[in-house]
């Protein structure tokens, strides 16, 4: 494991109803800082299941995941912690429909890290600028369009400062003249530093902002590499099916 | 012919006005009033723990098992005594339960309408917990993961985000319980209770006349009731515009 590495997934496995789904069949994986890694693959090839291990929003059934010097599939940890270093950005952005949008990127700071209303606030607000939303801070989640939601959600993890990104599919709940705003702003996150995993099915950011890409099938990493590696040069069979079916 | 004369009108005298009668009606309802309030509170109060204990159990209980220790034990025992307790009262009729409060469990307090607050509390904490549980199931699976994935702990998240939005959710149909409460409070006189329905039992037995002194027990409940529902109405009305 090398100095860099912020994520050490090592043996990850996640089975359902027994052993009869292998969602996760023995991923092995390192995120290092700064990185933007894409999960791409087939449906039901178990990007969701990986990207959502990672945080412990499904209990990994055997493996570790290294993070911060801890092993988050230890049920013993305090994985609430280190959550709050984790954002999260989901398919269907799960805005908190009964705040506003401030009140969705404040409440987390002030309950969890002690923030000041004030505080939070003028964070909150510094963050909406960069994503050209301070003039709907007063807007409730069923105000705003698609593409709105996603960039609150975005912000909303941001607010928490957090070490890594997790997207799943952020933008395949909009609408298609919608999804250029969304990836403008993860592009610009990306730019800025921050280590981000995606899992999307835009292929063509990926080939832009990826440092790296994953590409799954049967609940196994089958090939990795640079963004021109596997698009230009695919070698597993199955990858080079699913890129001719996608591309 | 004399307006006095008029049979309907000695008979409203006869039940309102002879002995102060009317005195005994504002009595009765003000004891089915406490006893629905009390009720009420008594409801609320054991309905959102148990909603708060089988709720938890539904989405705990996978990690607890993980985890080891005895939490998931403790956590399985509370959930299926709930679960019991949900059972026998919506499976018995609430006069009987009463009674067995009344004759059995308090056989050596006389205070019938305090015996009526616990027994209709209890018994409404049953109905109270299960729409509860209903409204935290009804809020998005993607609520809770928002929740979590943030750094929110169970709790904090049942707090913060999923609570005040099941508790808009419920508020039609809990009121709606309420109010159904309100009318199963008639049978309290089973146990002596000198409530609205009884008063109108007592009274039509002193004027040898029933149809009048129960009329207006109906009436009463009847508005009462009316004007609680135009409020769920407005409720449900005012809820329908934060929607959006
Ligand atoms: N709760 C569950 N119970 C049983 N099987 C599940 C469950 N969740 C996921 N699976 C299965 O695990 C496999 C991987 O699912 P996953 O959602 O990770 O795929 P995915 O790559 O994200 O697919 P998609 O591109 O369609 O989102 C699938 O076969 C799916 O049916
Ligand atoms: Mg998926």
């Amino acid at each position: 494991m090398n100095a860099n590495c912020l994520i050490d997934v090592k043996g990850l496995k996640k089975y359902y109803k027994g052993e009869e789904v292998k969602a996760l069949d023995g991923i092995d994986l390192e995120i290092d800082q700064g990185e933007v890694v894409v999960i791409i693959g087939p449906s039901g090839s178990g990007k969701s299941t990986m990207l959502r291990s990672l945080n412990l929003l499904e209990i990994p059934t055997a493996g570790s995941i290294i993070f911060d010097g801890e092993d988050l599939a230890n049920p013993k940890i305090d994985i609430n912690k280190h959550r709050q270093k984790m954002g999260m950005v989901f398919q269907h952005f799960n805005l908190f429909p009964n705040m506003n949008v401030l009140k969705n990127l404040t409440i987390a700071p002030i309950k969890l890290l002690g923030k000041k209303k004030e505080e939070a606030e003028a964070y909150a607000m510094e963050m909406l600028e960069r994503v050209d939303l301070a003039d709907r801070a007063d807007a409730y989640p069923s105000q705003l369009s698609g593409g709105q939601k996603q960039r609150v959600a975005i912000v909303r993890a941001l607010c928490m400062d957090p070490e890594v990104m997790l997207f799943d599919e952020p933008t395949s709940a909009l609408d298609p003249e919608m999804v250029g705003e969304v990836l403008e702003v993860m592009k610009k996150l990306a730019k800025r530093g921050m280590t981000m995993v995606v899992v999307t099915h835009e292929m063509g950011f990926a080939r832009e902002v990826a440092t790296r890409v994953v590409f799954m099938d049967g609940g196994k990493v089958l090939e990795q590499g640079t963004p021109e590696q596997v698009f230009d040069h695919p070698q597993d069979p199955r990858l080079q099916d699913f890129l001719s079916k996608v591309l | 012919m004399n307006f006095s004369d008029l049979w309907i009108v000695n008979e409203l005298k006869r039940t309102l006005l002879v002995d102060d009668r009317y005195m005994m009606y504002v009595n009765g309802f003000i004891n089915t009033l406490k006893i629905t309030g009390g009720a009420l509170i008594v409801g609320l109060i054991i309905g959102i723990i148990i909603a708060a204990i089988r709720t938890s159990y539904d989405k705990n209980k996978e990690t607890l098992q993980l985890k080891g220790g005895i939490g998931y034990g403790i956590l399985s025992i509370v959930n299926w005594i709930c679960k019991v307790y949900l059972t026998v009262i919506r499976g018995t009729p609430v006069v009987v339960q009463l009674m067995i409060m009344y004759f059995v469990v308090f056989a050596s307090s006389s205070n019938g309408v305090l015996v009526g607050i616990v027994a209709f509390g209890i018994n409404s904490a049953a109905y109270v917990a299960e729409i509860f549980r209903a409204g935290i199931m009804s809020v998005d699976q993607g609520q809770f993961e928002a929740g979590r994935s943030i750094g929110f702990n169970y709790f904090q998240t049942m707090r913060y985000i999923i609570i005040p939005q099941m508790f808009k959710a419920v508020l039609p149909t809990l009121l709606n319980e309420f109010i159904a409460l309100l009318k199963e409070t008639s049978v309290a006189g089973y146990v002596g209770v000198i409530e609205l329905t009884k008063t109108g039992n007592i009274i039509g037995g002193r004027i040898y006349e029933y149809f009048i002194p129960l009329g207006i027990v109906a009436i009463i409940y009847l508005v009462t009731v009316l004007i609680l529902t135009a409020l769920v109405g407005k409720v449900e009305r005012r809820l329908r515009k934060s929607e959006r």
